[in-house]
């Protein structure tokens, strides 16, 4: 009898136990820029997140467990950041957070994820060094996972366009004076070094100046054919609108915040023909893009149908599956078993720019490979292929290239 | 030769939209001796007023002006109200520095809710291909901002030395107690200085607007450069706020090209510290001389 209350209590108790434990919600921050110049990324990468959580909720969530998301607005501010950070891991408690989409911002932030053994999503930030600050040998575990083309990929995609396939011998590079634009201008010069070209005229500018004459000018008097950019959006226009203005019209290829709406808006004819390196184009020519598109255009009714960032909602969403599938496979929510899970991800994650086959390793936590963006264009307001090839090919998902075939880069026209 | 024209062209385009700026410190520092810290705030409030009435309800550009000025007017009347005249009242030497300042945040946070933080477009009401002028590009917005600022002096000017509320406010600017002993309503004198202060911020927003992008920060940077242009030309002359804003202007174009991009701000505010150091009261002030 004694034995049958023991049993029945400790049942109950366990009963009670499991059902609070399944009550509780898995949190997952969410940082980025939701307000100010960078916020069409940021709201657009949150806005993909949401959608993934959804569905992955109505589908009974992980491991018995609802996933909540908990947004935090860093206005691309560093201390913002840092701020965010503490008060995620402390007082939020998350399993992982999703986000950063300034380098800045995620450089100063992520300090205390990887102290406190949390993973850390970047879906858009593409600084090259995002990843690196914690890599082995100082650090035996390295918890700064990423998502992204980062700027070491894109670079070399920049050059390779305006120098390779369309025959620029001139280029002119134009960046801003953020930690963004400069490193971005390193990588782009590197890049040209390696082609053996040095451009003609390397020229910066402030956030929020009003007039691009004299950097043009002195493009226009070195002879470039072609202007190579890393800023945003704003800014961008105002180049856009600056060679507008001095008559004077070459091609812009540059990073992938080309593909900004507030860039293209503000630029209007003048931004027509950008190109830029993007891991995902607002076309549904997989189902499963299609269903992306779809959802999303309906969930959040962009202005004409239009993803402000549809590259930042791709890779948003897409970093919620692949969490979700490491939490799955970790069988837990702790933080170095969720990492170890990422790092050797049994199953294969379809997302929406790739499906991810063994993403990551211990010591490779990039997802994104130089195989996998393709080149966008500004045209008729919107981002499509640059290449008819790469459209009519755009339905066979580009897999991340293994080390050994790195080599092996997309066909070149 | 063709290369200095243009950047000639587009310096004195870039200074003429510090000067339209610049105006509005000058009018209220000529009543009270105070400025409105927020003005590159009415500037942006203006223009996102304007956008709202252009792109949001299809008013016509030139119609959408006079609506912006009452808005100016009134928004300058409420910034002097709350917070300058009670630090006057009270004698207090540098509170309105601070509420100035305080009300430009919160008229900067109140855009950002309302509007949004994005930067929009301005649509152009006039054509926005450039023309040629003896061989260098120009844009006829750019024409229009250059109209629009002399246009202002001119009317400051004229206001200020022809008419009898004109000389109420130099009267009210030499010695406020005495022009209220002469019969001065000096407090209404002062409102109304705001009031037009915010006036010329909120054209000026709507001016510049179509050539610089319109959103919650765009008056940041530019009303600090206008401070400059207002510290160089003179905080009391017309002539030296058109002045003023094209040394500036020219100063940074012809830097960024000759020079080099990254310092292409540093002659100007060079420009500021020698004004300062030789002559404080700008290089076409008159400089006052404080009996206390």
């Amino acid at each position: 009898m004694i034995r049958t209350v023991k049993l029945t209590t400790f049942a109950s108790l366990m009963l009670a136990a499991g059902l609070s434990f399944a009550a509780d919600n898995i949190k997952i921050g969410v940082t980025g820029p939701y307000t100010g110049g960078s916020s069409s990324m940021g709201v657009s990468m949150r806005d993909g997140v949401k959608l993934a959580i959804g569905e992955i909720n109505k589908a009974g969530g992980v491991l018995g467990r609802q996933l909540q998301a908990v947004e935090r607005d860093d206005e691309a501010k560093n201390e913002r950041g840092v701020q965010i950070a503490q008060e995620l891991i402390n007082k939020e408690k998350v399993v992982a957070t999703l986000g950063f989409i300034n380098t800045g911002v995620a450089l100063a932030s992520q300090r205390f994820y990887q102290e406190a053994k949390i993973p850390v999503f970047n879906n858009v930030a593409t600084g090259s060094v995002v990843t690196q600050q914690f890599k082995a040998p100082e650090f035996p575990d390295n918890y700064i996972f990423r998502n992204a083309a980062h700027d070491s990929i894109q670079a070399p995609m920049i050059v390779e366009e305006a120098i390779g396939r369309r025959g620029f011998k001139k280029v002119a590079i134009l960046a801003d004076s953020t930690n963004y634009g400069q490193l971005g201008r390193e990588d782009l010069e590197k890049a040209l070094t390696a082609k053996g070209v040095k451009a003609v005229a390397v020229e910066k500018f402030n956030i929020k100046d009003v007039d691009m004459t004299p950097q043009l000018l002195k493009a226009k008097e070195a002879g470039a054919e072609a202007i190579l950019t890393y800023a945003i959006g704003p800014e961008l226009a105002q180049i856009a609108n600056g060679m507008t203005k001095l008559g004077w019209k070459v091609p812009m290829v540059g990073s992938w915040t080309l593909s900004m709406a507030n860039f293209i808006d503000n630029a209007g004819p003048g931004g027509e023909g950008a190109r830029m390196p993007q891991t995902f184009i607002q076309e549904p020519n997989t189902v499963k893009r299609k269903a992306f598109i779809d959802a999303y255009l309906k969930t959040f009714k962009p202005k004409n149908n239009r993803i402000d960032s549809p590259v930042s909602a791709a890779q948003g969403y897409d970093s919620v599956y692949l969490l979700a599938a490491a939490i799955k496979q970790a069988g837990t929510t702790d933080g170095p078993k969720v990492r170890e899970a990422l790092e050797s991800l049994q199953t294969k994650v379809e997302g929406v720019v790739t499906t991810y086959d063994k993403p990551f390793t211990h010591d490779d936590h990039e997802a994104i490979t130089a195989n996998i963006p393709v080149f966008g264009e500004v045209k008729g307001s919107r981002v499509v292929y640059a290449y008819e090839e790469d459209r009519q090919k755009g339905s066979d998902i580009r897999t991340k290239a293994v080390k050994k075939e790195a080599a092996k880069q997309p066909a070149k026209k | 030769m063709e290369i200095l024209l243009q950047l000639i062209y587009s310096g004195v385009a870039l200074g003429m939209i510090y000067a339209v700026i610049a105006f509005g410190y000058q009018l209220t520092f000529a009543t009270s001796d105070t400025l409105n810290f927020g003005q590159g705030e009415a500037l942006m409030l203006g223009a996102l007023v304007a956008l709202t009435l252009v792109d949001g309800m299809g008013l016509n550009y030139w119609l959408a002006i006079p609506i912006v000025c009452a808005f100016g007017l009134l928004q300058g009347a409420v910034v002097e109200r709350i917070g300058v005249r009670p630090a006057i009242k009270i004698k207090s030497e540098f509170g309105w520095i601070m509420s100035t300042i305080a009300l430009g945040i919160i008229f900067k946070n109140v855009a950002e809710n309302v509007w949004g933080r994005d930067d929009l477009k301005f649509p152009s009401p006039l054509p926005e291909a450039p023309m040629k002028i003896l061989g260098a590009n120009v844009l006829p917005m750019e024409i229009l901002v250059i109209a629009g600022a002399v246009v202002m002096m001119l009317a400051v000017e004229f206001f200020n030395r022809k008419t009898i509320y004109g000389k109420a406010v130099v009267a009210t600017f030499n010695d406020r107690d005495a022009a209220k002993l002469m019969g001065i309503n000096t407090g209404l004198v002062i409102t109304f200085s705001y009031a037009l202060s915010s006036l010329t911020a909120s054209f000026a927003g709507m001016l510049i607007a179509p050539l610089t992008l319109t959103g919650a920060t765009m008056g940041s940077v530019l009303g600090l450069k206008a401070f400059a242009v207002a510290i160089i030309g003179g905080l009391t002359s017309g002539m030296g706020i058109i002045v003023g804003g094209i040394i500036l202007g020219v100063a940074e174009t012809t830097t960024g090209f000759y020079l080099s991009t990254g310092y292409k701000d540093v002659p100007g505010l060079v420009l500021l510290l020698l004004v300062l150091a030789v002559k404080p009261a700008g290089l076409f002030g008159k400089s006052a001389i404080k009996k206390v």
